[in-house]
């Protein structure tokens, strides 16, 4: 059974569409690329899966259940993380506490136990704490746990985004622009650490990407959109001999 | 004991127990003059710090750290006030001449008045809370004049003539105990995981919810939680000065706590005890001037926007109010 599966999926926007008939089935365990010309509809796609926006029409499955008309914060529960095209940390916030602010939900202690710091908070922080910790040494960032997000360089900002977004335990992550601002050289090694994060947790990965050396890198299929339409849907090699997409991306051939 | 594992926290209720002892001395033992150094209206003084202290640190949950804009905390503490009144004064006509029902009743009137206060808070925080942007605001500021619009009319509650003959139950003690435990229970939520919600809702409230925080609960909580505190402070304050009028709690009430609060540091616990300290300390201090205190209250409140936006704490805390964090277990590995 596929793990996300969307069929019929429009989007309006009054009288704009900017989704239209949009279907994609990911199977456990893949990494797919979702490209197109500004103003496609990618990441109105993602703001209809995480919640964000209600579907005008379509169904949502996510693991069994149909997740339309549920609100973001239930859907990250159910195992949906994402992180954004811009950055957007708890800038204010510690770096460690950006990581435990993603497992709050999962924080076996009450209100209650917050006010009158009672064992179980006690217990609750430590458990918290060995977890953020051993996650920020995945992602290198454990010298500067106690750091201010804001502070951090934006390499290291744009790890710390994925690790919160690992935080929920996701079993689908979906990455906006991950590579956005990045070198080759940073854009390499992210690639690696989307195949490794993908194999060490378990996970199926869609994404959005500009960086067409990223997209082919590291997508086993890839999915182009362009004024809300699905132009083209296939593995790397397919789609850059597509000749729609070349169309798409730089017009018309005279 | 938990809350004794760190010789900080012991050296921290050491002071505050010299603090109680010295002041207690001051102001009961005769040293000039027959009279004690401390008369009864610096007592009465220091009563009003905390209360107000407690006032602008729940503000501040709201304010401070979860990044709404509620400007109108008085409202509750009318609602407080109101409501231990009419349970001690009203209905029960407890005294102080017999401390042994008076005291339990008083008790139990100020946790009935913060509990009111909170079903308020709720009514007001959870439709305007679930909308973002300005409408929290315009919802306290309407709330706050409607509260005191209906004690004006409401005959048991004295109306327009205010509600007096209220027991003195407010004395040194209280106030100690009131505003020490508040401030605590109030820290311990900053610095737990819900604490952590709120100042990631603040911060970025679409980011707070990708990572599965429920924005809206947690924002109610914390209003309905800062409107029992102020109902709470309310409490303590109607039996401190023994009379309450509807327009103690007007909106003008309300914008002192606000800034109380931006002075001092809206995103530190520190600097929404040391807001309130200052202010209300300093006309005092200042007593000598006459009506030239005046112009140095609002002068404070423009240097301060002027030279530390951030408040005079800024986003530091006092090391008395820091949570022993975790142990650098493996941070050096």
């Amino acid at each position: 059974m596929a793990l996300l599966e969307i069929e019929h999926l429009t989007e309006f926007f009054g009288g704009l569409r900017a989704v239209s008939d949009f279907n994609i089935r990911l199977e456990h365990g893949e990494i797919v690329g979702l490209i197109g010309p500004n103003g496609a509809g990618k990441t109105t796609v993602f703001n209809v899966i995480t919640g964000v926006y209600r579907p005008t029409q379509g169904t949502i499955v996510f693991d069994g259940q149909s997740i339309v008309g549920k609100k973001t914060h239930q859907i990250t529960q159910l195992g949906i993380a994402r992180t954004f095209q811009t950055i957007r940390l708890f800038s204010q916030s510690s770096v460690i506490d950006n990581i435990k602010i993603a497992y709050h939900f999962r924080m076996p202690y009450g209100n209650m136990d917050s006010f009158l710091h009672t064992r179980k908070y006690w217990e609750g922080e430590r458990m918290v704490d060995d977890y953020a910790i051993d996650l920020l040494r995945i992602f290198h960032l454990d010298q500067q746990a106690d750091n201010v997000s804001g502070s951090l360089p934006y390499g290291a900002q744009r790890r710390l985004e994925i690790a919160r977004a690992l935080a929920t335990k996701p079993k689908l992550l979906i990455l906006d622009e991950p590579a956005a601002g990045m070198n080759p050289a940073e854009a390499d090694e992210l690639m690696t650490m989307i195949r490794w994060l993908r194999d060490q947790f378990d996970l199926t990965i869609l994404l959005i990407e500009h960086q067409m050396r990223v997209v082919m890198g590291v997508c086993e299929r890839i999915k182009v959109m362009d004024f809300g339409e699905t132009i083209c849907e296939g593995v790397p090699e397919y789609v850059r001999n597509d000749p729609r997409v070349c169309e798409a991306y730089l017009g018309k051939g005279a | 004991m938990r809350f004794l594992r760190s010789h900080r926290t012991l050296a921290t209720i050491l002071v505050f127990v010299l603090a109680y002892v010295v002041i207690k001395v001051l102001s009961t033992v005769p040293l000039v003059g027959g009279q004690p150094l401390m008369n009864r209206y610096y007592v009465q003084l220091l009563a009003l710090v905390g209360i107000n202290i407690v006032m602008t640190v729940s503000l501040g949950m709201v304010n401070g750290f979860t990044g709404q804009f509620s400007i109108g905390h008085a409202g509750f503490m009318a609602v407080g006030a109101y409501t231990s009144a009419l349970i001690t004064t009203v209905w029960l006509h407890v005294g102080t001449s017999n401390p042994w029902v008076g005291y339990p009743v008083f008790v139990l009137a100020i946790i009935a008045g913060g509990v009111v206060a909170a079903g308020a808070g709720y009514l007001v925080g959870a439709p305007s809370l679930r909308l973002k942007g300005d409408y929290l605001a315009i919802v306290t500021l309407s709330a706050n004049e409607l509260i005191r619009t209906v004690i004006r009319v409401t005959p048991v509650l004295g109306g327009p003539r205010g509600l007096g003959g209220i027991p003195r139950f407010t004395n040194l003690e209280v106030i100690f105990v009131f505003t020490i435990v508040s401030v605590v229970l109030m820290r311990n939520y900053v610095f737990s995981s819900h604490g952590r919600s709120m100042k990631a809702v603040r911060d970025s409230e679409i980011a707070a919810e990708a990572s599965g925080i429920n924005t809206t609960q947690q924002k109610v909580l914390v209003f309905v939680f800062s409107a029992f505190f102020a109902g709470i402070s309310g409490g303590v304050f109607a039996h401190l000065l023994q009379f309450i009028h509807p327009d103690n709690f007007s909106f003008v009430k309300s914008l002192e706590y606000l800034i109380y609060l931006y002075v001092g540091g809206s995103m530190s616990l520190s600097g929404a005890i040391v807001g309130p300290a200052i202010f209300t300390l300093l006309p005092e201090l200042l007593r000598n001037l006459q009506q030239w205190r005046l112009v140095v209250y609002p002068l404070v409140l423009i240097l301060t926007m002027i030279f530390r936006t951030e408040g005079i704490m800024g986003l530091k805390e006092f090391s008395f109010i820091l949570i022993p964090q975790r142990q650098q277990k493996g941070a050096d590995a």
